[in-house]
């Protein structure tokens, strides 16, 4: 008996590799074994509702109201549950990948299966905040499953073989040749090219980062301001406004990768967090229906 | 006197090389600038930036020289004395210069302190390159909406709640409850909004009709008579079997304490603003829906019959009828009650005919009264001021247009025998012929002298006076003429030869004023519709025992079930719950209805079916009739109305 799940198990591993092998992501994991299971609920549930009588209307009261929103609430928990499977490490049958695409396909269907516990009946209470904050929950989740799908290549793209850590070295390499080339130069175009070389490459609130526009960027001020000058050596001036060009590129790289990292990172402040504001709404929610029963 | 410039060097081992280099001079400059003695190349140091002087080889004093200061003990300083044995800490740019006294020398110890720039500063690779350096953590995210939820929308209704739990009512304002609220209450206890705790009383524990009695007090008394009389065993056997949907529920109510048959079970509450729904016809059909058999299985047996809903399933009318002359009334038997005795004789066939005698005296009366060219069911019946029913028909009134009772006319006045009282007429006759001679013949001449051959058998003068002496016993063929056929009496009524101890007595009139009893109808709902449309058995009716209630099937030509079942073709569909017929209340009323859906369905009454297809409404036509637009004209029987 033993062997015979020893066997079927390797097997299953099998088919894993097999997968592995052919970068099958989450999405179309199985062949679309999850999106089929959930299309077909979601199709169940609205056949059923237009099919089933209930009085006076449908509405979260009801029977079908009650068992939509008993699964629902079960099918949150599970969602949320994701967050601890990910951080297990384990080798049993149901992959993180498997887990995931259950994640996402099931996720989508909780659009129905919410909604269509709400019997439509929306209005500003409790119920319809908990009904509002699962949408913006799944929204967010629908967001990241497309920019996982396509911003990857553009990161890639941007970063052209360095890692994070090479960009910042160049920087900091520009850093360190335009303190050298400065020393010549005056007071006020050193103090320029000093605000450079004091600007966190990081800085910029997540706004700057998810917009990668930064129009208090130092270093393009000190380049503008010594093509402006004067007052220093000729040549020193043309070295040094060389290297903050050089610099400015690179910032531009690491600038970009920190945006598409940002936009790739954004979603889950709000998926993460939205999820516990509405497991608390719906514990709310729930408590409030049999408190005034 | 000699400054000393220590040079610290830190191996890749992290062992430190100390060097030691005298400096010529007692004024030492510092700056960026090559040519400064102490030459620090830091571009936030000015190229002269300062001098370095001891005039005793104990103080020593430093100067700033091109406008940028120094730090000395975290203040910026652009001269100061430093006595060098007890030593200090300068700041220049990213340098420090620490001043220190060994023996007699003074040592000057330059090194740099900040980094470079910014971004040589060490960073950790996994918060810089993503959000989590600039955003709130997702973890402290997740917390503070949590809190905020519950605290909003849990702990302040329950707060809410608790702080009013002995309280009979709420005062008005914001109470934390409210965005509990599941949708708007309707238009009757839309002053309950802010009062949760009104109807829902108790914490977990389902709303009692309890909570519903104490405000409605008066309705509960008059509640559904048949079903309060019913014992809980037969109304509980008398209920469906539940199906999956309701055995789900059944286990949800179990399990969370929510006990069925109150008053909210069929009075939903918080599904929107506007009057309370009415009761769907559901409420009804889950018990009378095959009813019959389940009572009967479960030692109930019950006359009842099933009903499932209007349009497919639903008992034929059963009206109150007399079966028999004089019978008592009772509902007729299902499938039967044809024929309702109620004394009269009376053809309809004959006064709604078009053409004949009738029509043509109708006709012959236009002008006087509201006749057109032929008698109309208006004519002769009259609704009740509030519309809702036919008013009996008033002899007087409704045929003594046509059947007059006039007998005599004196001085312009005409004199009718009394209606109802036979023993009246009798007595009016009678007294006629006593009180009038007859009539005087030409021949019997004046005052001259006759020939005693002219009182003769069989002369005018023998006729005349064995007339007078005659005359008062005559009343008695005249009253038996009334009260035989051919009579005035006779014609309309049911009339019984005078026996011993009594005269001549009609047969009793009795009027149904209300048919239907279990239903309702509404005759001024249907103002729009020709009476022979739902009567159709009038026309050709050609006695007054053929019962001319409309059936189901009349009714069945426009009213389908509430979700629009049918069995025969419908044009103009209305969709009829039980509620639009049958009051659960049973206070003898109008079943309730939301006023918006009342006008719907007469409205949908007005394109009426199968028009042409009896002759009264098609000759009469069905705009403007007079039925209830009628002018109560008073028949022209003062002297009737007065007594006779």
């Amino acid at each position: 008996m033993a062997s015979l799940f020893q066997r079927r198990r390797s097997k299953a591993t099998q088919v894993e590799r097999v997968r592995e092998r052919q970068h099958e992501g989450f999405l179309r994991y199985a062949g679309f074994r999850w999106a089929k299971i959930s299309g077909g609920l979601c199709l169940l549930i609205i056949i059923s509702y237009a099919l089933v009588d209930v009085t006076p209307r449908h509405n979260g009261g009801s029977w079908y109201g009650y068992t939509l929103g008993t699964i629902g609430a079960l099918l949150i928990l599970w969602l949320t549950a994701l967050g601890y499977r990910k951080r297990r490490m384990t080798n049993d049958y149901w992959s993180l990948k498997a887990w995931t695409s259950a994640h996402v396909y099931l996720g989508l269907s909780l659009i129905v299966i919410g909604t269509w516990h709400t019997g439509f009946q929306l209005g500003w209470n409790v119920h319809t905040l908990a009904w509002a904050l699962m949408m913006l929950v799944i929204l967010s989740g629908l967001y990241g499953v497309i920019v996982y799908a396509t911003l990857p290549a553009a990161l890639s793209n941007n970063r052209e073989q360095m890692t994070q850590m090479q960009m910042l070295e160049a920087i900091r390499a520009f850093d360190r040749q335009l303190h050298n080339a400065a020393q010549p130069l005056t007071a006020t175009d050193s103090a320029a090219v000093l605000a450079s070389l004091d600007q966190d490459p990081f800085a910029g609130g997540a706004w700057a980062r998810l917009r990668g526009r930064y129009p208090n960027c130092a270093t393009a001020a000190a380049r503008v301001a010594l093509a402006a000058s004067q007052s220093s050596n000729a040549d020193a001036r043309a070295k040094v406004a060389q290297l903050l060009l050089q610099k400015e590129a690179a910032l531009a790289r690491l600038r970009e990768h920190l945006r598409l990292r940002a936009l790739l990172e954004i979603w889950l402040y709000v998926h993460v967090p939205l999820t516990f504001a509405l497991i608390a709404a719906l514990s709310a929610h729930i408590i409030s229906v049999f408190f005034y029963w | 006197m000699s400054f000393i410039l220590r040079r610290i060097a830190t191996t890749k081992t992290g062992k430190q090389i100390v060097r030691d280099q005298p400096l010529p001079g007692d004024t030492i400059t510092l700056g960026r600038d090559s040519a400064n003695t102490i030459h620090v190349a830091d571009l936030a140091v000015n190229p002269h930036h300062a001098t370095i002087s001891s005039t005793d080889g104990r103080t020593v004093r430093v100067t700033a020289q091109e406008g940028l200061g120094f730090d000395l003990n975290g203040r910026t300083e652009t001269v100061a004395d430093i006595d060098s044995a007890a030593g200090a800490e300068l700041r220049f740019g990213g340098h420090r210069l620490t001043i220190a006294r060994e023996e007699d020398k003074i040592i000057l110890l330059v090194e740099r302190i900040d980094e470079l720039s910014q971004s040589s500063k060490d960073v950790d690779e996994v918060k810089a390159f993503s959000l989590q350096g600039v955003m709130l953590s997702k973890r402290m995210g997740a917390w503070v909406f949590a809190a905020l939820m519950l605290a909003a929308f849990l702990i302040g209704p329950i707060w809410a709640w608790y702080s009013y739990k002995n309280v009979d009512e709420r005062p008005g304002g914001y109470h934390a409850d409210s965005a509990w609220l599941s949708g708007p209450l309707s238009s009757a206890h839309a002053n309950l909004k802010n009062d949760c705790q009104s109807c829902h009383v108790e914490p977990f524990v389902a709303v009692t009709d309890k909570a519903c009695v104490n405000c409605h007090t008066g309705e509960h008394k008059a509640m559904s008579m048949a079903h309060a009389g019913a014992p809980t065993a037969m109304l509980l056997a008398a209920r469906h079997p539940p199906g999956v949907g309701e055995k789900i529920l059944a286990g949800f109510a179990k399990t969370f304490n929510k006990p069925q048959g109150r008053c909210v079970d069929c009075h939903t509450e918080h599904e929107g603003a506007g009057p309370m729904a009415a009761t769907p016809q559901k409420f009804c059909a889950d018990c009378h829906d095959g009813m019959q058999g389940r009572l009967k299985a479960a030692g109930h047996p019950t006359m009842l019959a099933d009903a499932a809903d209007f349009g497919t399933g639903h008992p034929e009318f059963r009206p109150l009828v007399r079966a028999a002359p004089g019978a008592k009334p009772a509902r007729a038997a299902p499938g039967k009650g044809t024929v309702d005795y109620n004394g009269l004789k009376f053809p309809h066939d004959l006064h709604l005919q078009a053409t004949g005698g009738v029509a043509r005296m109708a006709a012959s009366f236009r002008g006087r009264y509201d006749f057109g060219k032929q008698l109309e069911c208006e004519n002769c019946h009259r609704v009740e001021a509030d519309g809702v029913r036919v008013k009996p028909v008033e002899m007087e009134r409704d045929c003594a247009m046509c059947h007059s009772l006039a007998f005599e006319t004196v001085g312009g006045v005409t004199r009718t025998l009394r209606h109802g009282e036979p023993d009246q007429v009798v007595a009016d006759l009678t007294a006629y012929y006593r009180s009038t001679p007859p009539s005087r013949p030409l021949q019997l001449g004046g005052m001259q002298r006759r020939r005693p051959g002219a009182y003769a058998e069989g002369q005018v003068y023998n006729i005349y006076f064995n007339e007078v002496a005659t005359r008062p016993s005559r009343a008695q063929d005249a009253v038996r003429a009334v009260f035989s056929k051919g009579g005035a009496c006779y014609d309309c009524h049911t009339i019984f030869t005078p026996q011993a101890g009594s005269g001549w007595r009609v047969a009793a009139v009795d009027q149904t004023p209300r048919y239907l009893q279990k239903g309702w109808f509404d005759h001024d709902a249907h103002r729009e519709t020709a009476c022979a449309d739902c009567h159709t058995a009038a026309p050709a009716s050609k006695a007054s025992s053929d019962l001319l209630v409309p059936g189901l099937r009349q009714c069945r030509d426009c009213h389908v079930g509430e979700g629009g079942a049918r069995l025969v073709k419908v044009e103009t569909a209305t969709e009829s719950p039980c509620a639009m017929c049958h009051e659960y209340h049973s206070d003898g009323g109008k079943p309730w209805m939301p006023p918006r859906q009342r006008r719907k369905n007469t409205a949908a009454i007005t394109n009426k079916p199968l028009a042409g297809s009896y002759g009264v409404s098609m000759i009469t036509g069905t705009g403007g009739r007079g039925l209830y637009e009628v002018t109560w004209r008073t028949p022209a029987l003062h002297a009737a109305r007065r007594g006779g």
